[in-house]
């Protein structure tokens, strides 16, 4: 039918070229000065690391759902999680720069700054064997998850037939869970902890609910691509795009709801051990980062994918999708960057450099599973009624 | 209101009253209605219904509310008798946006509630095609078309003869204000 993997050369070979090109500067900054140049690279990570996980959490919370309207997408769910490949062995620059990263790595340095011991204490869990041990199981296991979905999908390709159907359904019901907790305990690794001495219990949901917001944005981005390239069989219709564009609506309103949560318990408590996050993140310089995202990831969404219409159109939803992935990216800076430079944000090239490297090598590989095979799942029991699809 | 006539069609199926619709739209019937027992998806489309105006009185009602809720906390916190709780500012606006929040949804929902009375112009008990021997069955498994007129000027014998040509099991004409 289709000849995918012509029309996926470009994205392939642009998205490669400047994946290894960001990467070789990424890498440049790190070794010209360590410190920064991490920092940028876990920016950048995370954000990535968030719309790969997403992805998973959407295609398995589909499957789960048995979702029959998604089908005709769903490869292009499965190519983007299958990101989370090459985003595990992206783990590397983090895992050899722990000590330039987290300041819980220095335990003398932490002492002497520790009156209460509560660092001493938490360095039962934050050290770094049982650190990189942990990354290593959730970074194999939502790889393996992804993996799985890809192949059964392409497998049914050529046998049909519900029962691999089945078989996703029942790895995706069972997996959601787990990627709740190992995304949760992920994000207060590899953010939270970049501050030590500060937790938020709501801080795993707020990562997690971000990932779904900016992931499902990504799929809006990619879905309208897609169909602008002829990958699907036939148009689709103005109801699936209301159907992406109401479950952007209602992450967006999620993300919100933790947001402020988090941000309500911590202002209103107005514990000493607490407060400080807060502060630096809506004072001086970062107050204009954190009104952003009060106004651009959420009011301004908000408001305008309130309207029917709007979400019905692929260009007007479109444009909003690729606007929140541009605010999701400052948030991911302004979870990351605050503890480097308190005073105000101090943007770098090495910041570009990781965000073009990592994303570039991730579109690239996802081009490239999604390339392999039909692009649609044309085995699947239930392609048709998700053509078809009408209802909104 | 004046008086009107009505003239009713009894329809087995969703799907041969949507398509009796269409040929009496295409027969030039204006003032087409269809009663039943859940919404019909396309029917509003080949009525001719406009947009309904219940989501512009909902928006309206959330921002009543939420500007109501906030400056109910205002008046009481801040202006009318300040208060310090556990040291926070008078007019403390993160503390008071769970209240705001809920007062809008309040609001919104109230507006959707008494919007939809007004819309539908719910609290009448009477309408004329009510008295339209098995009308009932509109609100059980059956879908009933209703072509209406001025009483001088609608053909009813047309009309009557349309509905039976299309497939209605039952044919019945009534009068009445509605």
């Amino acid at each position: 039918m289709i000849e995918p993997r012509e029309k996926l050369r470009p994205l392939v070979l642009w998205g490669g070229l400047a994946g290894a090109l960001g990467l070789a500067l990424a890498i440049a900054g790190i070794l010209l000065d360590p410190t920064r140049g991490l920092y940028s690279y876990l920016t950048g990570y995370v954000f990535w690391l968030g719309l790969a996980l997403g992805a998973l959490a959407w295609l398995q919370a589909l499957h789960a759902s048995k979702a029959r309207w998604s089908v005709v997408f769903r490869r292009l769910l499965e190519a983007s999680a299958s990101a989370l490949v090459p985003l595990a062995l992206l783990f590397l620059p983090i895992a050899l720069g722990l000590g330039h990263l987290f300041p819980w790595m220095h335990r003398d340095l932490a002492a002497e700054a520790d009156p209460n011991r509560r660092l001493a204490f938490r360095h039962a869990y934050l050290n770094a064997p049982f650190f990189l041990a942990r990354a290593a199981f959730y970074l194999v296991l939502w790889a393996a998850a992804a993996e799985l979905l890809l192949r059964w999908s392409t497998r049914q390709d050529s046998i049909g037939g519900p029962d691999l159907t089945r078989r996703q359904r029942a790895l995706s019901g069972g997996f959601l869970p787990v990627l709740g907790l190992t995304g949760t305990w992920a994000a207060f690794d590899w953010v939270m902890s970049l501050r030590p001495d500060w937790h938020s219990t709501t801080f795993g949901f707020y990562f997690l609910s971000g990932a779904l917001v900016g992931s499902m944005a990504a799929i809006i981005l990619a879905v309208w691509s897609a169909e602008q390239a002829g990958l699907f069989p036939e148009p689709l219709r103005a109801t699936h795009y209301h159907n992406l564009g109401k479950l952007l609506f209602a992450f967006v309103c999620f993300w919100a709801y933790i947001a402020f949560t988090q941000f309500l318990l911590i202002w209103i408590a107005n514990l000493p051990e607490e407060l400080p996050w807060i502060l630096l993140r809506t004072q001086g310089g970062w107050a204009f980062v954190g009104v952003l995202l009060m106004l651009g990831h959420f009011a301004l969404p908000f408001l305008v994918l309130l309207s029917r219409d709007f979400k019905r159109k692929p260009a007007a939803l479109g444009a909003m999708a690729a606007w929140i992935l541009v605010v999701h990216y400052a948030d991911s800076y302004w979870l990351v960057m605050p503890r480097l430079y308190p005073g105000a944000p101090q943007p770098r090239w090495t910041d570009l450099a990781a965000l073009v490297g990592i994303g570039g090598l991730c579109l690239a590989f996802a081009a490239i599973r999604l390339g392999g095979h039909a692009t649609v799942p044309v085995g699947d029991p239930y392609l048709d009624e998700s053509l078809r699809y009408e209802r909104s | 209101m004046s008086v009107r006539a009505f003239v009713l069609g009894e329809f087995a199926s969703s799907r041969a009253a949507l398509e009796a619709l269409r040929v009496l739209e295409a027969k030039g019937w204006r003032d087409l209605d269809l009663h039943s027992p859940f919404p019909v998806e396309g029917s509003e489309e080949l009525l001719g219904l406009a947009p309904s105006k219940i989501p512009i009185a909902v928006l309206c009602g959330g921002l009543f509310g939420a500007g109501f809720g906030y400056v109910l906390q205002w008046f009481c916190n801040a202006f009318d008798y300040p208060l310090v709780v556990g040291g926070r500012p008078p007019n403390a606006a993160p503390a008071f946006v769970p209240i705001t929040f809920e007062v809008g949804i309040l609001f919104a929902s109230l507006a959707a509630f008494f919007g939809l009375w007004l819309a539908t112009q719910l609290p009448r008990l009477h309408h004329p095609v009510f008295e339209a021997p098995g009308f009932e069955s509109a609100t059980v498994d059956a879908f009933w078309i209703v072509i209406g007129g001025e009483p001088e000027k609608l053909d009813r014998r047309q009309a009557e003869r349309d509905l039976a040509e299309l497939g209605a099991r039952r044919v019945e004409t009534v009068e009445g204000e509605p």
